[in-house]
């Protein structure tokens, strides 16, 4: 320690001393002490030797007073120094201890920042899991909705064209059933024009067996005067030869006598220039020119005859061609004269067998009159078995439409039993209108989705943000780790540094205390060695000002690493709540996830359990079916059969008008053939009718099962007369849904017009209240049927 | 049909087809046996994948079925079919209660170039028999059919198929709602793999609507 020697004083006047007030004990460490230095005689080789004797008393009892005072001061100082080292010792303590916290809080913090961050990495990991399976979920998602939206765009046009076909179904069935009732009117006219046909082709037999009995009578008739005839000629013949002979020998006579060359000329020319009806006539004209008549042949011949013959006989040539002439006139005459009755027996057997045969070429051109009206009822019946067979054509190729048409029936049953079963499976859907509802509903569903699906995408955008947000907390967080770091290491050399001055400050400290020990031994032995325990004093204070600085710049640090920890800890606070905030929406996430999969696992199911779709996939069935295969067989077969009849009809048609050609060739032959192929063709057309209304009757209960089916009313229908004899058509309809037979609607129908009958059923308040409104007031029947049909299946499916 | 060589069996797409069809006609009987759609006396035992299979001795059933396969070979061999399904339905309302589902994976290489593949017989064997037993020991799970039931086939084809006389379109593909499903195991020719499952109404619907 450097000691301060005082300037040698010089000598002063008569002046006091100056006196050293000694400071007030206390505390006030910034105080100074003005140590007075002892006199020279302490320390001879500073001392000047002028004044020193004289001072010396006057200093011996001041400096004893001063030591006193300045011991005082010391002490003071001493007690405030060793005060505040104590305090500087608890602050010490204080700050080393909040060092150890605060070195505790950092390591605390460190790990918590640790485990925040792991846990930042594997929520980020969870994220970026979830979101990429949530972005596969919503491409999903996005892929079934479009494809459900193109299927509910497909079920829609399904839809239409299956209205459209059922309308076109509809109309063909009420095509069908016009059809049916023409060709039932057709079927009735068929069976009343066959019978009017069996009845007069009975009469056509009756009479054509009376013809028959009659020309065979006739016949017989005939054969019996031919018979009579070919004996009268016989008789003629040998009477004419006997005349023959008896001319001839005359004629021989005359010839040789009267007969010129111009009668021979007159007998060259060929009898063909005269007109000669009769063969007799030719006979006599040749047994004029080569023998004399007979008076029997002469009487046989008529008047005119005989007058040309005369003058043949008697007259020249010239007259000859006159009376020849005249021959042919009275010749044509002859069919408008009567038989004069010269001879009374010959030749009124002559007239009569004339008249006979007249009577009979009458007969015969009536016969033959009849024979053609006959045939012309032939050709009649002709042109109505083709009509029939036009008739049995049209049947033949309206049956396959009859196949057509049930086909289609099964088909529109098929489809509607379809879209009964996806009415079922669609929720809320009860008839075809709600179908509509329920899509459209749908649609507005997957709208939602879609949106929700959006809001999903938003939501996953927002947690990409806020992942990006807590990314750069975390980088954040981690710089100021890492500046906290800094801090904490700048801090550990601070507390070292601390610690080496506490090291020091304590060794001073000690130090302090051997040299107060050794000044109060000192002080208790003689007090001689103020000097220095006064730069012990001063060199304590010194190294105290010393230290303040360093005091104060610890403090200030003290403090801002009490800031910088306040600072540190708000942010891992903050950091907390981010976490926990992340941690919520990731259980969000989760559930969200949870649910998506689920809705994945519902779509799967369903379609797994056997949908489709309709553009890749169609369904077929066997139509051969083991409950169908024996109906169809049956009805297979008993086509079969029929054609097979038909043909075999038309063979023997075909047969009988091969017959009926050569209808003129035997009479007898022809008559009895042509009975028997008229009955044969009755037969048939019997067998035909009874066939056409067994399969009219099968194809119309088909029919009306299928109707029933489709419109859901048993039709019963019955022909009735009213009391002034038109004829009425009364159906009785009994819905399928009814509850009890009493439950009928009854309609008559007259020329185009539908009426409904009022009865017991028809009569409840109910479904008179529905008659009124819809049969009298909007003039329909069928939304009539339709509404009760509703009516009674909801009654039906709610009970 | 398969050739056998040293190692494996070479199989063509013809040979496929044939031992896919069998295999259904087979798994068609022992359905109908399981379930009691037909009774036991109108079966016969014949040996079978070394198993004891039982075929019906109904003439009618036999034509179907045997018509049946025809059909599937044809559009197996043509590659055009996707799945059949066997439809057993109530006969009094007309309800599906089951759905055996075959779904069939077909390798177009084959069908559009020809070429043949290698399998061991006998492990296409084994595959059929596991599932042969799986249907016969179905009977412990699936719900009892009290009432008398029928059943029919239907073909899930591709739509350029043409339809033959004896088979008609059908726009009811016979679904059931909420069915309770089983799958079961495949088995792979190297050119068809089947797939089969079963889908069932669920009985417990039916006793909760009773409760």
């Amino acid at each position: 320690m450097m000691l301060r020697t005082p300037v040698p004083k010089r000598a002063r006047p008569i002046e006091p001393a100056p006196i050293i007030e000694s400071p007030p004990t206390g505390s006030d460490h910034h105080r100074q002490l003005a140590i007075y230095e002892d006199p020279p005689s302490a320390d001879p080789a500073r001392r000047e030797p002028s004044h020193e004797p004289l001072q010396q008393s006057e200093h011996m009892l001041c400096t004893y007073q001063c030591r006193q005072m300045v011991k005082a001061d010391f002490l003071d100082a001493l007690s405030n120094a060793e005060k505040q080292v104590q305090d500087y010792q608890s602050q010490l303590a204080e700050l080393s201890d909040n060092f150890r916290k605060a070195d505790e809080e950092r390591k605390t913090f460190r790990e918590k920042l640790s485990y925040a961050e792991q846990e930042l990495a594997a929520a980020k990991g969870r994220e970026q899991a979830l979101h990429d399976q949530l972005l596969k979920e919503v491409n999903d998602s996005h892929e079934r909705l479009k494809k459900e939206l193109e299927s509910s765009a497909k079920l829609q046009t399904k839809l239409e064209n299956e209205q459209n076909l059922r309308k076109k179904a509809e109309s063909t069935a009420a095509s069908a059933e016009d059809k049916a009732r023409e060709l039932e009117a057709k079927l009735g006219h068929i069976s009343q024009s066959i019978e009017k046909e069996k009845k007069q082709l009975n009469n056509e037999l009756v009479h054509l067996k009376r013809d028959s009995k009659f020309s065979i009578s006739k016949i017989t008739v005939d054969l019996e005067k031919m018979e009579f005839r070919a004996q009268s000629s016989e008789k003629e013949v040998e009477l004419l030869r006997k005349q023959q002979e008896d001319l001839q020998s005359k004629f021989s006579q005359v010839l040789s006598l009267h007969i010129d060359h111009d009668i021979v000329k007159f007998n060259r020319c060929s009898p063909d220039h005269l007109i000669l009806p009769d063969c007799l006539f030719i006979q006599d004209y040749t047994m004029l020119v080569f023998g004399l008549w007979s008076e029997k042949s002469l009487r046989s011949l008529s008047s005119g005859k005989k007058c040309l013959i005369a003058l043949c006989l008697y007259c020249p040539m010239d007259f000859l061609f006159q009376c020849l002439h005249q021959k042919s006139e009275l010749e044509k005459k002859l069919t408008s004269l009567s038989f004069e009755d010269d001879s009374p027996k010959e030749s009124d057997i002559l007239v009569k067998h004339l008249q006979e045969e007249l009577r009979n070429y009458e007969s015969e051109v009536r016969e033959a009159r009849k024979l053609k009206s006959a045939h012309e009822n032939i050709e009649l019946i002709k042109e109505k078995l083709l009509e029939e067979k036009s008739r049995r054509e049209r049947a033949e190729l309206q049956l396959p439409k009859l196949h057509e048409y049930e086909f289609k029936i099964n088909e529109l049953e098929d489809e509607l039993s379809a879209w009964k079963l996806m009415i079922q499976d669609i929720p809320g859907v009860s008839c075809r209108d709600d179908i509509r509802l329920r899509i459209s509903a749908l649609q507005k569903e997957v709208i939602d989705n879609l949106k929700k699906l959006g809001d999903v995408n938003a939501h996953l955008k927002q947690m990409e943000v806020i992942l990006d947000k807590t990314q750069l907390d975390k980088q954040k967080t981690e710089t100021e780790a890492v500046l906290a770091k800094e801090k904490a290491d700048r801090l550990e050399a601070e507390v070292k540094r601390m610690n080496v001055m506490l090291s020091a400050v304590s060794e001073e400290r000690n130090v302090l205390k051997t040299a107060i020990e050794d000044f109060k031994s000192k002080n208790e032995q003689a007090g001689g060695n103020a000097s220095s325990s006064i730069m012990q004093i001063q060199e304590l204070g010194s190294s105290i000002l010393e230290r303040e600085p360093y005091i104060k710049e610890l403090e200030g640090d003290l403090f801002a690493q009490k800031e910088i920890n306040a600072h540190q800890r708000d942010e891992i606070k903050s950091l907390h709540d981010r976490l926990n905030s992340e941690a919520r929406r990731v259980k969000s996430l989760e559930r969200e996830n949870d649910r998506l999969r689920s809705e994945i696992f519902l779509l799967e199911s369903k379609i797994g359990h056997g949908d489709f779709s309709a553009a890749n996939t169609k369904v077929l069935r066997m139509v051969n079916t083991l409950a169908v295969g024996n109906d169809a067989k049956q009805t297979i077969e008993a086509l079969q059969s029929e054609l097979q009849r038909t043909k075999e009809k038309l063979q023997a048609l075909e047969e009988y008008k091969s017959q009926s050609g050569n209808s003129g060739k035997m009479v007898d032959s022809y008559m009895s053939g042509k009975v028997a192929q008229l009955k044969e063709q009755i037969a048939t057309l019997e067998k035909r009718e009874e066939r056409y209304k067994t399969v009219f009757a099968d194809r119309i209960s088909v029919f009306r099962r299928a109707c029933c089916e489709l419109f859901g009313y048993k039709i019963v229908m019955d022909e009735r007369q009213r009391p002034n004899g038109i004829p009425v058509t009364r159906f009785t309809l009994q819905s399928i849904y009814a509850m009890n037979d009493d439950e009928k609607l009854e309609f008559e129908y007259e020329s185009g017009n539908t009426n409904i009958v009022e009865n017991s059923y028809t009569s409840t308040s109910e479904i008179s209240q529905q008659v009124d409104i819809f049969v009298r007031k909007m003039n329909s029947i069928p939304a009539f049927t339709a509404n009760l049909t509703v009516e009674s299946f909801n009654r039906r499916t709610l009970s | 049909m398969a050739s056998k060589t040293a190692a494996k069996d070479i199989i063509t797409l013809r040979g496929s087809a044939a031992i896919v069809s069998e295999f259904f006609g087979y798994a068609a009987n022992s359905i109908l046996y399981n379930r009691a759609v037909y009774p036991e006396e109108s079966f016969a035992r014949v040996k079978k994948y070394g198993l004891p299979m039982l075929l019906t001795k109904d003439e009618g059933v036999k034509s179907f079925i045997s018509n049946l396969n025809a059909q599937l070979s044809e559009w197996l061999e043509a590659g055009k079919l996707q799945r059949v399904v066997l439809v057993i339905m109530s006969m009094n309302t007309g309800e599906v209660l089951e759905r055996w589902n075959f779904s069939i994976e077909t390798d177009n290489e084959v069908v559009e170039k020809g070429v043949s593949r290698e399998k061991s017989d006998k492990e296409i064997m084994r595959e059929i028999q596991a599932i042969m037993r799986q249907i016969a020991s179905s009977i412990t799970y699936l719900p009892c059919l009290d009432e008398q039931c029928v059943f029919d086939v239907l073909a899930y084809t591709d739509t350029d198929v043409a339809v033959p006389f004896t088979w008609m379109e059908s726009s009811d593909a016979k679904l059931i709602a909420n069915p309770q499903m089983v799958k079961l195991h495949s088995f792979d020719t190297k050119i068809h793999k089947v797939n089969t499952l079963v889908s069932y109404k669920n009985d417990e619907e039916e006793l909760d609507d009773e409760e």
